[in-house]
């Protein structure tokens, strides 16, 4: 089998006397969609913000497609194919909604023609294209969901970061963001999903990794693992478990 | 809607070059040195706004310390020329450099603070620099420095007779401060910065490198003011320390900006043309009551503009996209 496309070995994360990530290991394979579950405070989002690379792991190394990442920002990070959405939407509010995109659309494309051609087409892709020349201020909050995936698709992504996108939403809003995730997997790109909401997640990704106080908890198919009495454990408390 | 934007930059440009062959042409009716003066001033202060527009407006990095590049760029002319005898042309190239690399090199260091911090330290280090002119004495110290007359000409960019040669070159440098960031508003840089000021996290996943767009922000926009810079020592023949690289003047060159529409455009040249003229206007009226009426003006139509427009006046002639495309 092939390299996976983003592997995190032994990563820890200790923020003072704060332990959030514990000896992580997690591997995602080429177009997959992995779900990162677990209750508040399992350390998700600090693992996804090493994997973004907002700030270095403690200790540990991150790998993204054969090579080691740990040491590179951010911005690197997305020349070598990693896009990320934030869990609290970071629009850029005063620009309009293709401009936004066309920031992302310009990481391959450097003539300005081709960038506003990229991001109009991800725009189409996104479902977005009505709202092209709108400021990003005045978009609706499902909206504002749609154009972080659109701005993070613009840079052309292998792996792309779900931060939460799902969450917060209408049922309806939250099954066309799932059927845009869909879609984008078909594209080719794999994803990793941070996700609080099981119904939602569930039937959507390939695989579930789910963390629990800073550590890997449980790993495999989502049906397997929202039946496994640790997760029930560590989402509802023992009194729950003891049934199972 | 390609085309839509495509056209709008069109016409910005065909605009602005209707606005400035209109200029051009007007001291040729209005020949009273008052007036002239005063449009002069204007065009320059349009130009400085502009430049400064670029890292405080577009970027977001908000200097209130550009007092500094446009010393800089006084002096070196003024330097280069009494003490060397090198031509104020290559003077302006030399001050906007050695402004762009000294920009670069605050900018490492400060560059990592943000917001109101990063505009403090813009403040102390234009005062460093006010007070190491001060008291240095090769550089004439509080004294100032008289650029000697050596007749009009082009080449020593003097003209003591004619005000019209001052008015041309302060035109062209509005212009080409425009065309710049005409330029770079719908380049990779425009997007960068825009991006950055809107929010750096953001941008930085996107492959914005934060930081080296502050720099390059950096670099053109002094670069332009200390071109600005060597112009005004040229043409008022005689600078000291605190006329050049006083506070205020870093402050003139953010409020034409700030009313106009800071990190639009077309704001710092309507600013600049509604300011400049208002503030030479209650200086000689108001002369005789003591200083800092203009000053007050200033502050009166800032503090009027801040609470009724808070886009700056530009944001009256555009029309609200969002009902546009609906």
């Amino acid at each position: 089998m092939s390299t996976p496309l983003l592997e995190t070995r032994g990563v820890w994360q200790r923020f003072g006397g704060l332990v959030a990530n514990s000896d992580v290991s997690i591997s995602v394979g080429r177009g997959e969609i992995v779900g990162l579950i677990g209750p508040n405070g399992a350390g998700k989002s600090t693992l996804f913000n090493l994997i973004a690379g907002v700030l270095p792991p403690t200790q540990g190394t991150i790998w993204f497609d054969g090579e080691d990442v740990t040491a590179l920002p951010a911005a690197e990070r997305c020349v070598r194919g990693v896009a990320r959405t934030f869990q609290v939407v970071k629009s850029f509010e005063t620009m309009s909604v293709i401009d936004n995109v066309i920031v992302g659309a310009l990481m391959r494309n450097t003539v300005m023609r081709v960038a506003r051609q990229k991001a109009h087409e991800v725009l189409e892709f996104c479902g977005l294209a009505a709202r092209a020349n709108v400021l990003a201020s005045d978009l609706v909050p499902s909206e504002k969901r749609r154009l972080e995936v659109a701005r993070a698709l613009a840079t052309e992504p292998k792996l792309l970061l779900l931060d939460e996108c799902l969450t917060g939403l209408t049922p309806l809003e939250a099954q066309t963001g799932v059927e845009l995730v869909r879609k984008v997997r078909d594209t080719g790109v794999t994803i990793l999903m941070v996700e609080h909401v099981m119904e939602i997640v569930m039937p959507l990704v390939d695989r579930a990794i789910v963390l629990d106080l800073g550590k890997v908890l449980v790993e495999g198919k989502p049906a397997d693992v929202v039946r496994d009495p640790k997760v029930i454990t560590a989402y509802l408390g023992d009194r729950h478990a003891v049934g199972a | 809607m390609d085309t839509d934007f495509a056209k709008r930059r069109r016409r910005d440009l065909i605009v602005a070059f209707c606005l400035a062959a209109i200029a051009a042409v007007v001291p040729l009716f209005v020949k009273d040195s008052y007036v002239q003066n005063i449009m002069v001033l204007t065009l320059m202060w349009a130009a400085l706004s502009q430049s400064w527009n670029i890292l405080s407006g577009y970027c977001g990095q908000i200097s209130l310390g550009h007092a500094l590049y446009f010393g800089i760029g006084a002096y070196t002319t003024t330097l280069l020329f009494t003490k060397f005898g090198v031509l104020p042309w290559f003077g302006m190239l030399g001050g906007g450099l050695i402004s762009a690399v000294i920009a670069m090199g605050l900018g490492y260091p400060c560059f990592r603070l943000r917001g109101h911090y990063f505009a403090i330290a813009t403040i102390v280090i234009a005062e460093i620099g006010l007070l190491l002119f001060h008291n240095w004495d090769w550089a004439g110290a509080a004294l100032g420095i008289e650029i000697p007359v050596r007749g009009d000409s082009w080449l020593k960019f003097q003209f003591a007779r004619s005000k019209l040669p001052y008015f041309y070159f302060a035109l062209a440098l509005a212009c080409v401060a425009w065309f710049v960031t005409w330029w770079l508003e719908d380049s990779k840089w425009g997007y960068w910065w825009r991006a950055v000021k809107d929010n750096p996290d953001a941008a930085e996943s996107l492959g914005v490198v934060v930081f080296n767009s502050k720099m390059g922000a950096a670099a053109v926009s002094a670069f332009l003011v200390a071109v600005g810079g060597s112009f005004y020592a040229q043409f008022v023949s005689y600078i000291d320390p605190e006329s050049i690289m006083g506070f205020h003047i870093s402050l003139l060159m953010a409020l034409p900006a700030v009313l106009g529409g800071i990190g639009t455009l077309w704001g710092p040249m309507l600013g600049a043309v509604i300011l400049i003229p208002v503030t030479e206007l209650t200086r000689s009226y108001a002369g005789g009551s003591g200083r800092g009426v203009d000053l007050i003006v200033y502050g009166g139509l800032i503090i009027a503009i801040s609470l009724a427009r808070p886009q700056g006046l530009v944001s009256l002639f555009t029309p609200r996209r969002k009902e546009a495309t609906r």
